[in-house]
């Protein structure tokens, strides 16, 4: 079986349009939230505000949606610091796996409105191949020659989490020596932000702070916000990256996947518990090996109590001693796009030794009673081993377990 | 070939070219406009000179064909 490592990373997000100005901004506690004024109403969200226009020719921009700008942009960035040559061999042999929820939902959504509101008689030639799942995979491998396999994976908040856990699982049984890996996500449309308000899950915006809204694990948590961007991964066999020279970042060392089946919506501390029993054991470790935990912390009432449950079934007594972070509540819940921009987080974590704080989290939760790191950013300078959480509508749930390399 | 300014103007807004990229004689490949560009760019111009471009194939390679394919629609048009 292969190690597999990550050597390059790239982030585009609310609260930076780099890996270090993103990861900085989680030890600052600096929100991306704000109230948005879109020209079909003022909203909460977490929403990209770097140029991701002039870097594409317009020639090539009209056969992208905004989620495949988002996945480019990130994946140049992992390509860069991961020192390979676009359309080298390397690359040519090397597998996509990619996440997204919604896909090109802005096309989508544009192009109904051209049809039931506009009455227009015809929509853009475009819009299937900007509008569809597999987009911004497709496009990676276009700019990349990425000629192995390409997956999408679409399981709502799990997604990005699934494609990073996917690839590792290839590379470790030897189908590819490499894989771009990571999500994107960019659904702040009309359509899509009222059809969340719907489920009444969304945080309600604080009128003096809205930056300040989304709150995991806090007494008065009221929901998450809405964010988009994107995350980049490049995952290498870890032979080939020391061969090759190459900068290793951390190692992957455990991931599970387990569906809850049990209700469409609705988390289930039973399946969250397996994920992350099944992710130790995959490590070949025990619970107390896991240091830190960058928790899917969505900041719904539920979400956050049956996190809290399910680690405390996993961990026990142990589970005081974890640090916890939610950096959803800087970032905002960035769906299908989640999973690897908080996995990005937990490499930056265990490189720099300081985990990131759960922000807003000023008044405790009696029944959320563990670590959430609610001072600030904690040094924690024997960080070894840390985990993330994804769970999913669906009952998708993923764990994934990433060391510091080299390890001591 | 009237229409030939209004084309140029348009490929250089929308497709982002220069002017010097645009000249009658240029074929949409050397542009790298591909078919599925093409297409989004006869919407364009159904939309700018408010015809109907026909559903059958037309044999259209360079910008000047464009234009001259305009120009007749545009007299069909007017007669």
């Amino acid at each position: 079986m292969k190690r597999v490592v990550i050597t390059g990373t790239g982030a585009i997000c609310a609260i930076g349009a780099d890996v270090s100005s993103f990861y900085q901004a989680l030890l600052a506690a600096r929100s991306g939230i704000t109230m948005h004024a879109f020209d079909w109403g003022s909203t909460l969200v977490a929403r990209v505000s770097a140029d991701i226009d002039s870097p594409f020719p317009k020639m090539r921009r009209i056969a992208y949606d905004r989620v495949t700008q988002l996945a480019l942009l990130a994946t140049g960035q992992a390509l860069a610091q991961s020192g390979l040559e676009r359309l080298s061999t390397p690359l040519h042999a090397s597998g996509i796996y990619w996440g997204t929820g919604m896909g090109g939902a802005q096309t989508l959504e544009q192009t109904y409105r051209d049809l039931y509101v506009e009455h227009a008689e015809r929509v853009r030639p475009m819009t299937i191949v900007a509008a569809m799942n597999n987009a911004p995979a497709a496009h990676i491998a276009i700019e990349l020659g990425i000629q192995g396999p390409s997956h999408t994976y679409s399981s709502a908040c799990s997604s990005s989490a699934v494609a990073i856990g996917e690839a590792y699982r290839a590379i470790r049984f030897g189908l590819v020596p490499m894989a771009i890996v990571g999500g994107a996500e960019a659904l702040l449309t009309e359509g899509v932000v009222k059809a969340w308000q719907s489920l009444h899950t969304l945080a309600t915006p604080d009128p003096a702070r809205p930056e300040t809204s989304s709150r995991p694990f806090a007494a008065d948590r009221s929901g998450f916000v809405l964010g988009e961007g994107a995350a980049t991964l490049i995952l290498e066999d870890h032979d080939a990256a020391c061969a090759r020279g190459a900068t290793i970042l951390a190692e992957i060392i455990g991931y599970a996947n387990t569906t809850d089946a049990r209700h469409i919506a609705q988390p289930d501390m039973t399946g969250q518990a397996a994920a992350m029993s099944q992710a130790i054991a995959a490590a070949g470790l025990e619970p107390a090996h896991i240091q830190h935990v960058n928790a899917h912390g969505t900041g719904t009432k539920v979400g956050d109590l049956v996190e809290t449950r399910a680690i405390r079934a996993v961990f026990g007594p142990r589970a005081q001693a974890l640090a916890i972070s939610a950096t959803k509540a800087l970032h905002g819940h960035l769906m299908g796009a989640t999973g690897a921009l908080e996995m990005v987080a937990l490499v930056e974590t265990l490189r720099n030794r300081v985990v990131p704080p759960t922000a807003h989290l000023a008044h405790a939760d009696i029944e959320c009673d563990l670590d959430y790191v609610a001072e600030g950013s904690r040094a924690m300078p024997g960080l070894e081993v840390a985990m993330t959480n994804s769970f999913g509508f669906g009952g998708n749930n993923v764990s994934l377990i990433a060391r510091r390399y080299p390890h001591r | 070939m009237s229409s030939l300014n209004a084309i140029q103007s348009l490929l250089i807004k929308e497709f982002g070219l220069s002017e010097h990229q645009v000249e009658p004689a240029t074929t949409l490949e050397e542009l790298n406009i591909d078919s599925l560009a093409t297409i989004e760019f006869m919407f364009l111009i159904e939309d700018t000179f408010k015809l109907k471009m026909p559903e059958e194939a037309v044999a259209i390679k360079t910008i000047g064909d464009i234009a001259r394919e305009v120009d007749r629609l545009l007299d069909a048009q007017s007669q």
